[in-house]
């Protein structure tokens, strides 16, 4: 199919239209993008954010981010709810298949980061034969390892935090990171060093790019432009510093307590999401419970379809699902998206036990209201359902707390929970181990205060009726 | 002067291969007292249960005041049941409400009747049964004797054309039989009609009008208390008295 050589796309007039550009970006990977803490609210900053501020003023309109995992980034600009993507992204091949890039607007070396100690035992990447060695997930560092650094096993995590968490308990021995990541982590933590890689870098695969969904010509244009603007007035040595700059701000006070407010914030997610969840979550679950348990075929189906669908694939794959697929349709804000993807999936979980709690009721107690006349319906609703919510109260209790934990899945797709906060936080204060201690106290205060709050109510419901 | 409240025509259950009503066709007149005696197995709970079809029959019909239940919608069948006031062996109270709530809420719910209504009525019934100090009591504090007869007062109390009890006593205590069979008796002679399936040989005795004996799916044999206890006709009749007397 032969393209015109003038062939206007109109993702440029799109974006000027809608007066946005919306940026793409995991925050955890300084000095590219990387979370501050300013007057309380967590602002991303960076290098990458430096230069996308740029190409949304050259073409006149506002810069908004939108935070991901760096693994759903590209998802994000296939299913438009980003328009380009920033973040320390390497133009491999297999990427070029899915997404068009820009020109490569930096080029750094790729360098392993090593504990102090050991700094004298490795010398580059061919020091590591038959040693563990880390790298993020789906990057270009992990492709390095594999190819160039056959003799060492390769450990693939998603978030460079956890590598270094990794590194630090020697799970790995060493990290292979962006010459400006590997900097920033050995410069704010002593305990570790740097050790150059001396890979061999192809041309194309040096160097990072920016994303965009595929078609994108006069986007991906402007972006080149700016690029060019950018280099040509030097200023990337500029935002480099500027990151830098942010970086000290962030690891001056690295006590938990300062970052409480990341916490709260977290918390406050978590628990918001879950309860509107489980709200919505009893809510379907009676419904499928009545038509799983009654006499129309079709309605009984279909809630036997949904239940074994829901639960037979993971919360994981349902939030994606929900946010990227449907949002293909609606653009459904991520918090949203969270709320309906948990909420869909408590619902089938709650219809069982609900079921199971409409079973438990002896058949007696149908009779005995059928034959006063009750019709279904009402005996269902003043019989059967008051009795089974009773005895299920502890099941959906335990319900509801499972869900605070399990609810942490929608972190992936960039909401705020305590799981997110608590990455945000090993990325702001380079800290791996103390935020997880604390998110994990969090949990639990939330999880057993819970329980022992439910167990005082059932108690007293059991107290209000006569022992039974 | 009698007039057929309930006639049953050739009624069938079967639960798979298994026949467990075997074509009876029998008639049961306005005030009729009928006892159903006969050993377990023999099918006399699912007869009295398919009198409301609380089991649905496989065929036949069962005419109540002139109108063939069998051909009822649900909806229909719902008004029907009002009128026949059914007793469980297990008692079957709602756990969930007190005794007072238990009799207020079928003729709140169905008949619409206002709360005040409703209470005055359900006291007069458990003054009627002996039990009006129980009314905010929960089940779960009643012994067995009186959730029978909160059960009795609750199906009373949509005041039907007919009672049916299903083994009223069989779940007792023995020392508790007596205040249950007084109730009963109290309502067959207001002129109740009544059908009670029961081993309390000397509750058909003494307050019923006709006795019933069923066997292997069909009425054996039937006749006033007199003809039954004294001179049984069948072999099998016999056979049975002879070992529930004999206890």
């Amino acid at each position: 199919m032969a393209t015109p050589v003038h062939a206007a796309d109109d993702s440029l007039a799109k974006v000027q239209q809608k007066g946005t550009l919306v940026m793409g970006t995991s925050p955890d990977y300084a000095p590219y993008e990387f979370l501050v803490n300013q007057h309380g609210k967590n602002v991303v900053v960076g290098m990458d954010v430096e230069i996308a501020k740029k190409i949304a003023k050259d073409i006149g309109v506002k810069l908004v981010i939108k935070q991901m995992d760096f693994d759903s980034l590209l998802v994000g600009l296939q299913t438009g709810k980003v328009d380009m993507v920033l973040s320390a992204m390497t133009p491999t091949d297999e990427r070029r298949q899915s997404v068009d890039f820009s020109k490569i607007y930096y080029k750094g070396g790729q360098d392993i980061v090593v504990n102090k100690a050991d700094a004298k035992v490795y010398k580059n990447h061919q020091s590591f034969v038959d040693k563990k060695v880390g790298a993020q997930t789906g990057s270009l560092q992990a492709d390095l390892v594999k190819k160039q650094m056959p003799e060492s096993s390769l450990l693939g995590l998603t978030k460079v935090t956890d590598l270094i968490l990794a590194l630090k308990s020697h799970k790995v021995e060493g990290v292979v990171m962006e010459e400006a990541v590997a900097s920033a982590y050995v410069q704010n933590d002593n305990q570790l060093a740097l050790i150059p890689g001396k890979f061999d870098l192809g041309s194309d695969e040096n160097g990072t790019a920016i994303g965009f969904a595929k078609g994108s010509t006069s986007l991906v244009n402007a972006a080149n432009r700016s690029i060019d603007a950018i280099q040509k007035q030097k200023l990337l040595p500029q935002y480099l510093k500027q990151a830098g700059r942010y970086m000290q701000t962030n690891t001056t006070n690295t006590s938990m307590f300062h970052y409480w407010r990341f916490f709260a914030k977290g918390i406050g997610y978590t628990l918001l999401i879950t309860a509107i969840s489980v709200l919505i979550g009893v809510v379907l679950g009676v419904f499928l419970a009545l038509m799983r348990l009654g006499k129309v075929k079709v309605l009984h189906a279909l809630a036997v379809a949904y239940i074994e669908f829901v639960r037979g694939t993971p919360l994981m794959i349902q939030v994606m699902f929900v946010y990227f697929g449907i949002g293909i349709f609606i653009d459904i804000p991520a918090l949203i998206a969270g709320i309906i993807a948990v909420s869909l999936n408590s619902g089938a979980y709650v219809a069982e036990i609900i079921r199971g709690g409409i079973e438990s009721i002896p058949v007696g107690q149908t009779e005995a209201a059928r034959s006063l006349g009750l019709s279904q319906r009402l005996t269902m609703q003043t019989v059967v359902l008051p009795q089974a919510l009773r005895n299920i109260w502890p099941a959906l209790g335990n319900e509801f707390i499972s869900l605070i934990k399990e609810s942490s899945i929608v972190s992936i797709i960039g909401v705020t929970d305590l799981i997110y906060q608590l990455k945000v936080v090993q990325t702001a204060t380079y800290k791996g181990v103390q935020p997880i201690i604390v998110a994990m106290v969090i949990y639990f205060v939330l999880t057993f205060g819970l329980s022992k709050l439910l167990g005082h109510y059932e108690r007293k419901m059991k107290h209000d009726e006569g022992t039974n | 002067m009698t007039k057929a409240l309930i006639e049953i025509k050739h009624l069938v259950k079967k639960f798979g291969d298994n026949v467990v009503l075997n074509d009876i066709s029998e008639t049961i007149n306005q005030g009729d007292v009928i006892v159903v005696i006969g050993a377990s197995g023999g099918g006399k709970s699912t007869f009295l249960r398919s009198l409301n079809l609380l089991n649905q029959p496989t065929s036949g019909e069962i005419d109540f005041e002139g109108t063939d239940l069998t051909s009822l919608s649900e909806k229909q069948l719902d008004q029907v049941r009002e009128k026949m006031g059914m007793v469980f062996q297990q008692f079957n109270l709602f756990p969930n409400m007190t005794v007072l709530e238990n009799i207020k809420l079928a003729p709140m719910k169905v008949k619409q009747a206002d709360d005040a209504a409703a209470t005055a009525k359900a006291q007069a019934l458990l003054k009627q049964v002996g039990l009006e100090e129980k009314a905010d009591a929960y089940p779960s504090s009643l012994s067995g004797g009186q959730m029978q007869r909160v059960a009795i007062a609750r199906a009373l109390a949509m005041e039907p054309d007919v009672m049916l009890f299903d083994e009223p006593t069989s779940a007792l205590d023995p020392e508790m039989v007596g205040e249950v069979l007084k109730v009963m008796q109290d309502l067959a002679k207001s002129g109740m009609t009544m059908i009670v399936v029961t081993h309390e040989m000397g509750f058909a005795r003494e307050v019923a009008d006709q006795v019933w004996f069923m066997d292997a799916g069909v009425i054996a044999e039937k006749g006033t208390p007199e003809e039954i206890f004294t001179a049984p006709k069948e072999a099998r009749t016999k056979d049975f008295l002879s070992k529930v007397l004999a206890q």
